[in-house]
């Protein structure tokens, strides 16, 4: 079975994995993952990596990050990796009892979320890419960042003749300018290309020294032109990074769960989560989803079981959860509505796969705050409070709109303010964790029929 | 010009002076109300039904009621003035017999009181159980919290005396303060404290299934196997209502029977195809080898059936799985013990 795990940088999709193998290995807490907590999940164990071309999650190097003294979170992930995990089961039906092997394979593959972004270029020329990365970074938020590429925009002329060094100035100006969208006072989300961010193995190629143009998509670009430069570039681009990425990862998958990181778009501001809505419904149509027949079965496996979850719902009062899954629900409305009609599961859920926090409430003033304590991470400013990293401190970090509607029509601004924690100490060998019992038991549960 | 045309004018208001009226009136700020909750939309793909209320009482039995209740006191009273009279005439005749007497009757009224309480407690304990199923069922149909804390927390106030339920309230109790919601919550207090008594409530249903169908095939008369076979599934009524946590005396036995007659008739699919069923065990094939065993064996039949409306009603946490498939399971094992006679 492979089970995508997909989600743009910063998601959490290191720490997911992280957790869900470890629950599976080490058991825990999952009174709603049904298959264990009933104890027929007898043995769980990483078999040796099957593709000898990839290189495998670094699952151990993980956990020992999130443990320890000075433990901290997974740096964000460079490259490809991959995982199988295999579960053996006690089946229950009589047939599977007797004649299955109750053994199940899980496939799961990490990789840096910036690359896929790429995903929708597949179905993007050059002169089309252009004009709407051009647009969109004529307007607010990304106005104020642009102005340095928008100057050696204006020098380049795409019909000229194609020199290199202009070609790799330009690259370098844009790529400055993704990732200034990319911090987190502006965590814009939609920056494709996500090598330009995360070259992984391909830093200094010709491949990434492209940008784009100031021109219509009906434009036709001359031959020796810099613009034709830039488009057999991008045509490359998309022809042997993206699209073996694609093909070889995305295009069978069995099951998805698609991580948002919700609160930090929250955090900075409207436009960020109209950005990240924008990029999840981007991505999200290039996969196959839909119930399975026959067929399909042949042909094709559709992804039969979509599991939408706001992660890092742990900086969160449980109380607000529900308020977090209708905001979710709203950035991924178009996808869910097109998933749903081809026949695919839903659900849509707020998930700490590794919960950093506890929950207390404070009373101040005749109000009780429905507040989370933990350890901020150092750095964390909150008002007038700077954190170390070493203090322990309760956080009300506002309330969530009731109305979700208004986290994209900007009336939320500066009302909201997560602040990130350090990772937990395990207890009993088991990360504390909010949903991921369920999680597993959407997403595999009847897999251990 | 001058009729349709009005000059402008200005009006002088006269405001209230500060501090005359406005104490009476107090200005209301704007305000935004939030927290307003709306019932979310049910899921009609996996709902779950609660059992049936039975009907309330009519309205038009009224004068009945009073007849019944008038003759009622009287009768107590009059009891009362013979029991006074009785003691009286003991004091007469010696003072030790009377203050025996006294004694005695004193007694007497103790227990009729602590039966009626144990009765009242054992009602409302019956509609306690109702109330968690009400909640249980509410908190998986909709995914509630709040509605699946109060059912949980009253389930296992339910189980908190009973010995059997220790290890399990305790392992329910590490997940007290786990962020969970309501249809897991539910759902996991149902793994731990009701799905092992289900084995138990089958037990018994089949148990007493059987014990029919034997007792109505050596019978001697119909008469004989009316009462039999009431009184049985009286008892089978009992024994599951204890098993989930009830405490049935007379009067909750009669309510609890009357509820599950009720859940019966409206369970109208399954009669259906019981009908068929009878048909072909009682006239077709096990009336062959005996007239008097498949009468049994149609008796043993209702009994199941009775047994499993009884479940359905005494069960806290309503039952996902269809009750038909278990009466395919009890009839089958029913026709296997019958088809063999062997004796209880």
């Amino acid at each position: 079975m492979r089970l995508g795990v997909t989600g743009l940088s910063r998601a959490g999709k290191t720490v997911f994995i992280t957790a869900l193998v470890h629950a599976l290995l080490k058991g825990g807490r999952m009174p709603a993952f049904e298959t264990m907590a009933q104890g027929r999940i007898t043995r769980c164990y990483l078999e040796p990596q099957p593709d000898d071309t990839l290189p495998r999650f670094a699952y151990e190097s993980h956990l020992a990050a999130l443990s320890g003294k000075d433990r901290h979170w997974p740096e964000s992930t460079r490259r490809i990796s991959q995982l199988r995990i295999t579960a053996e089961y006690e089946p229950r039906g009589l047939i599977a009892r007797n004649f299955g092997s109750g053994k199940l394979h899980i496939d799961i593959v990490d990789y840096p979320g910036e690359w896929l972004l790429d995903l929708p270029l597949m179905q993007m020329s050059f002169t089309e890419w252009s004009a709407a990365t051009v647009a969109a970074s004529r307007i607010s938020p990304r106005l104020q960042w642009a102005d340095d590429w928008h100057r050696m925009l204006a020098s380049l002329d795409p019909l000229a003749p194609a020199d290199e060094q202009q070609a790799i100035a330009a690259a370098e100006v844009f790529t400055a300018y993704l990732s200034r969208c990319r911090k987190d006072d502006v965590s814009l989300s939609t920056l494709p290309p996500g090598r330009f961010l995360m070259p992984g193995d391909f830093a200094g190629s010709p491949l990434l020294a492209f940008s784009p143009l100031d021109i219509l998509p009906s434009t036709e670009l001359p031959r020796g032109s810099l613009g034709a430069l830039l488009q057999r570039r991008y045509d490359s681009y998309v022809a042997t990074i993206v699209k073996p990425f694609f093909f070889g990862h995305f295009a069978r998958l069995d099951r998805q769960i698609v991580l948002v990181d919700t609160l930090t778009a929250l955090n900075a501001g409207a436009g960020a989560v109209n950005d990240l809505r924008q990029a999840l419904t981007q991505i999200l149509t290039c996969f196959r989803q839909g119930s399975n027949s026959i067929f399909s079965n042949l042909f094709g496996r559709r992804i039969d079981r979509i599991l939408f979850a706001a992660t890092k719902a742990d900086l969160l009062h449980h109380t607000s959860h529900d308020k977090l899954e209708n905001i979710l629900k709203l950035i991924v409305a178009e996808a869910m509505a097109k998933a749903e009609y081809a026949g695919a599961d839903i659900e849509v859920l707020a998930l700490a796969a590794i919960r950093a926090t506890r929950e207390a409430s404070v009373k101040q003033r005749s109000e009780t705050l429905e507040c989370i304590a933990g350890m901020p991470l150092a750095g964390e400013v909150l008002g007038f409070s700077r954190f170390d990293g070493e203090t322990e401190a309760a956080i009300f970090p506002g309330d969530l709109p009731a109305e979700a509607h208004s986290a994209l029509d900007g009336s939320l601004e500066g009302s909201l303010r997560f602040i990130r924690f350090r990772p937990p100490l395990p207890k009993d060998g088991a990360y504390p964790h909010i949903r991921l019992d369920r999680a597993m038991e959407f997403l595999l549960g009847d897999r251990f029929a | 010009m001058t009729e349709g045309h009005r000059n402008p004018k200005a009006f002088v208001i006269d405001e209230p002076k500060p501090g005359e009226k406005l104490a009476e009136t107090p200005k209301r700020k704007p305000r935004a109300i939030t927290g307003i909750t709306f019932e979310p939309e049910h899921d009609d793909m996996a709902l779950i039904v609660v059992p049936p209320k039975p009907p309330a009482p009519s309205r038009s039995m009224r004068w009945g009621g009073i007849l019944l209740a008038a003759l009622a006191s009287l009768v107590s009273l009059w009891a009362g003035l013979a029991v006074t009279q009785l003691v009286e005439e003991f004091f007469v005749r010696s003072p030790i017999l009377g203050w025996i007497a006294l004694g005695v009757a004193a007694i007497a009224g103790f227990a009729a009181l602590a039966i009626i309480f144990r009765e009242i407690w054992a009602l409302a304990r019956l509609s306690r159980i109702e109330h968690i199923q009400a909640d249980a069922a509410h908190a998986i149909n909709t995914d509630d919290s709040p509605a699946a804390k109060r059912a949980v927390s009253h389930l296992q106030n339910l189980y908190a005396g009973r010995a059997d339920a220790q290890l399990s309230l305790r392992d329910l109790k590490q997940y007290d303060t786990d962020i969970i919601d309501g249809r897991d919550r539910v759902k996991l207090a149902e793994r731990h404290l009701v799905s092992p008594r289900d084995d138990e409530a089958h037990r018994i249903i089949a148990h007493a299934a059987r014990r029919v169908t034997l007792l109505t095939t050596v019978t001697p008369t119909a008469a004989l196997d009316i009462l039999l076979v009431a009184a049985l599934n009286l008892r089978m009524m009992r024994e599951v209502a204890t098993l989930y946590g009830g405490r049935p005396s007379l009067l909750a036995t009669l309510r609890l029977a009357r509820i599950v007659l009720g859940h019966l008739a409206v369970t109208g699919g399954l009669a259906l195809s019981d009908n068929l069923l009878q048909h072909v065990v009682g006239k077709g094939l096990l009336g062959r080898l005996s007239a008097r065993l498949g009468e049994g064996a149609v008796n043993g039949i209702l009994t199941a059936r009775v047994g499993l409306a009884a479940r359905d009603v005494c069960r806290p946490i309503p039952q996902e799985t269809s009750a038909k498939e278990t009466l395919g399971s009890l009839i089958r094992e029913l026709v296997s013990e019958a088809g063999e006679p062997k004796a209880e």
